[in-house]
């Protein structure tokens, strides 16, 4: 198990990345059986290096740092592209899924792979870790809410092209239709807003029950991951009530708003992440 | 000599078919055009949506119109310049032409392998021709055994079987990945003809909520609507109004001008709040302007060659059936030519027999006077051995013109009879 590095499914996945991309130029079941085959066998050395590390840390995964908390978003990301493939191997999500899973491995290579220090510390507080678990498991699903609604936004955009183009897609490939990648964009974006609110908010809550004498409210409120992640909170603010207030939006603007401020979130946060760890900004979060 | 001349989905754009193309009210003009300018020729104009063909045939070769002259023709009737089609217009002469009718009806070269609406279309082009005065024997011929070997092809192939209309083809497609179902769409169908048949009759199998037949003839789209479940027939004047309120629009009339132009549509679009409508325009020539797809992001229009590539590679994965039919209208092609063969050595055989024979009783006549001594029998003994050595003697230039025959109308050997055994035309 301790022989199991990040570089092991980094290529198991690159090589799954690589087979799903040929599906656009060979026909047959081969590229598919061997992109499933490399997905699966760098989930599980994903799995095992997760368990390796929380083991070695006593921490659960989403705590044990950063770096953790990164893969274990990538690791989200490969089950559900493996569990989605299963009930329509036509559409080629792997094509818009494992692009993100590889820059997600890739990012966790530039944040820190130590807890935090009061995380680590004194295990009498509870109420710190319980937050803590709070705060990166509503990150996790807000974050991975966020990517979906990505992915969506790109697949409808792909989709809307290729209609407009009155382009056909290869035999045995298919995305769904651009009614059904609207609403479940529209849901993606509405379900990933409020947990990603709350998720802030657990964030702040952390913030004070983990003061110590070195680590103030103040300090927490000035922590330029806190300030960054809080402009792009309200970048979604505006995009998440236009989409409530407006009836019947045009889907396509829908996406690409999306697209734009998922991103902007997406990049925000894990920009700041990459720039704490490699202590280019002083944060708590380093 | 029989031959086409052609343009279709493979050869040429859809904006020059539609430019070519011969609506029904033209044709009665074209037949007289045609027998205005080839007099002696017998024609058959096939005009659809993905083609626009011209047969001919004429006894005499060198009478027969030639490959410019009838695209001449088709510039000075469309009034089209022939640079602008020229190199799109094929030719096919002699088992070419009758190999390309026979892979036409069975199919085989429309755009949905296997669909069943060009026997239909061959037939009333055919129908047509004869009520013009302008079939005889050899089209007569070619187009009735056309049709036996779409027959043939179908009952014997795969080919018809699977998703074989242009409507499933484009719905499979583009509609499906517009739009999640259909049960709670509203489909305007625009014309009341056999392709309108065709597509309402596969949308309601897509279980579509609501079907609306707009047809300049209130009375043919009465008669439409009334074959099916949840449709009715709607009039002209309220197209605007279902244009708008329509998520699925299907046009089949072909209609010169285009019945829906951009500022009609545009005018619609501002009233029925920009959701996506599915437009598949099936008319050749166009129903609707083609800038209407670039109004906004939600318009998306499809006519016949926006399914090209979709065709290509549904053909491409049914090659053993196309092998199949393939051999089937090679070995019809061939049956065809011979019998096309034989009836132009069939005169000059039955008169060659009648004269010898002939010759043969006449002498048998004077020999029966001369030789009166000889009893019935022997009498009977020499009339056989005479008949058979004019039967032998008939044998070697018969047996020489069936095998010419094999290869084509052997012109040249009937000529070479003709003059040798003083032969005459009756």
């Amino acid at each position: 198990m301790e022989r199991v590095s990040v570089f092991c499914f980094l290529a198991s996945y690159s090589l799954a990345t690589l087979f799903e991309f040929a599906r656009l130029r060979f026909r047959g079941g081969w590229t598919r059986a061997l992109t499933l085959g490399w997905t699966i066998a760098g989930l599980v050395a994903h799995t095992v290096y997760l368990l390796s590390r929380s083991g070695r840390a006593e921490l659960p995964p989403l705590l044990a740092s950063s770096h953790d908390w990164f893969l274990v978003l990538a690791w989200i990301a490969v089950l559900l592209f493996l569990f989605l493939t299963l009930l329509d191997a036509t559409i080629p999500l792997g094509m818009f899924v494992l692009p993100i899973v590889l820059t997600l491995v890739i990012s966790s290579q530039f944040v820190s792979t130590a807890p935090l220090d009061f995380i680590k510390g004194d295990p009498s507080q509870v109420a710190a870790r319980g937050w803590a678990m709070l705060h990166s498991s509503l990150l996790v699903i807000g974050m991975g809410g966020v990517l979906t609604g990505l992915i969506l936004a790109v697949m409808y955009l792909v989709q809307h092209r290729r209609l407009k183009q009155r382009q056909t897609l290869e035999q045995g490939l298919s995305l769904p239709s651009l009614a059904r990648l609207s609403s479940w964009n529209w849901w993606a974006v509405v379900l990933s807003f409020p947990t990603l609110t709350l998720g802030m908010a657990a964030g702040f809550m952390l913030g004070f029950a983990g003061r110590t004498p070195n680590v103030s409210t103040s300090m927490v409120l000035a922590d330029p991951v806190v300030i960054g992640s809080g402009i792009s909170w309200f970048v979604m603010v505006g995009f998440f009530g236009w989409l409530v207030a407006t009836q019947r939006p045009a889907a396509k603007q829908v996406a690409l708003l999306t697209l734009w401020a998922c991103g902007f979130l997406v990049l925000t946060i894990f920009g700041l992440q990459v720039a704490a760890s490699n202590s280019a900004i002083g944060s708590l979060h380093s | 000599m029989l031959q086409v001349v052609y343009c279709n989905h493979q050869t040429a754009a859809l904006s020059v078919r539609e430019k070519l193309a011969f609506s029904s009210e033209k044709l009665q003009q074209a037949y007289a055009q045609l027998r205005h300018r080839f007099p002696g020729a017998e024609a058959v104009v096939l005009s659809t949506c993905n083609r626009v063909e011209i047969y001919t045939a004429q006894e005499a070769t060198e009478a027969a119109p030639t490959h410019r002259e009838l695209v001449e023709f088709f510039a000075d009737f469309h009034q089209v310049p022939v640079a602008e089609f020229l190199e799109e217009f094929l030719e096919r002469t002699g088992p070419d032409a009758v190999r390309h009718l026979f892979q036409v009806t069975s199919s085989l070269d429309s755009m949905v392998l296997g669909e069943p609406q060009i026997v239909s279309q061959v037939k009333t082009a055919y129908q047509t021709a004869q009520e013009n005065d302008a079939c005889g024997p050899l089209t007569h011929a070619l187009f009735q055994g056309a049709i036996r070997v779409s027959s043939r092809v179908r009952t014997e192939t795969h080919l018809a079987e699977g998703r074989v209309s242009i409507a499933s083809v484009a719905v499979g497609e583009f509609g499906k990945s517009i739009f999640d179902r259909f049960d709670d769409k509203r489909v305007l169908i625009i014309g009341a003809g056999e392709m309108a048949e065709e597509t309402l009759r596969y949308l309601q199998s897509e279980g579509v909520g609501e079907i609306v037949v707009v047809n300049r003839s209130a009375e043919r789209a009465q008669a439409l609507a009334a074959q099916f479940e949840r449709a009715r027939p709607e009039p002209l004047t309220e197209l605007d109004r279902w244009l708008g309120a329509a998520d699925v629009i299907v046009s089949t009339t072909g209609a010169t001008p285009p019945l829906v132009d951009l500022d009609r549509f545009r005018a619609v679009r501002k009233k029925s709040g920009g959701r996506p409508v599915f437009i598949l325009d099936l008319g050749a020539p166009r129903d609707f302007a083609p800038e209407i797809a670039d109004i906004d992001d939600n318009v998306f229009l499809y006519d016949i060659d926006a399914l090209n590539s979709t065709c290509d590679r549904n053909r491409k994965t049914r090659q053993k059936e196309i092998d199949q039919a393939l051999k089937i209208i090679d070995d019809e092609t061939d049956r065809f030519m011979q019998e096309i063969y034989h009836r132009a050595t069939g005169p000059i055989v039955k008169r060659l027999r009648e004269q010898w024979h002939e010759i043969s009783r006449d002498e048998m006549t004077k020999l029966r006077t001369k030789l009166g001594h000889l009893n019935a029998s022997d009498l009977e003994s020499v009339e056989r051995s005479v008949e058979r050595i004019v039967n032998k003697l008939l044998h070697p230039p018969l047996e020489a013109l069936r095998q010419e025959a094999k290869a084509g109308t052997p012109h040249g050997l009937v000529d070479a009879l003709k003059r040798l055994f003083h032969i005459r035309d009756s």
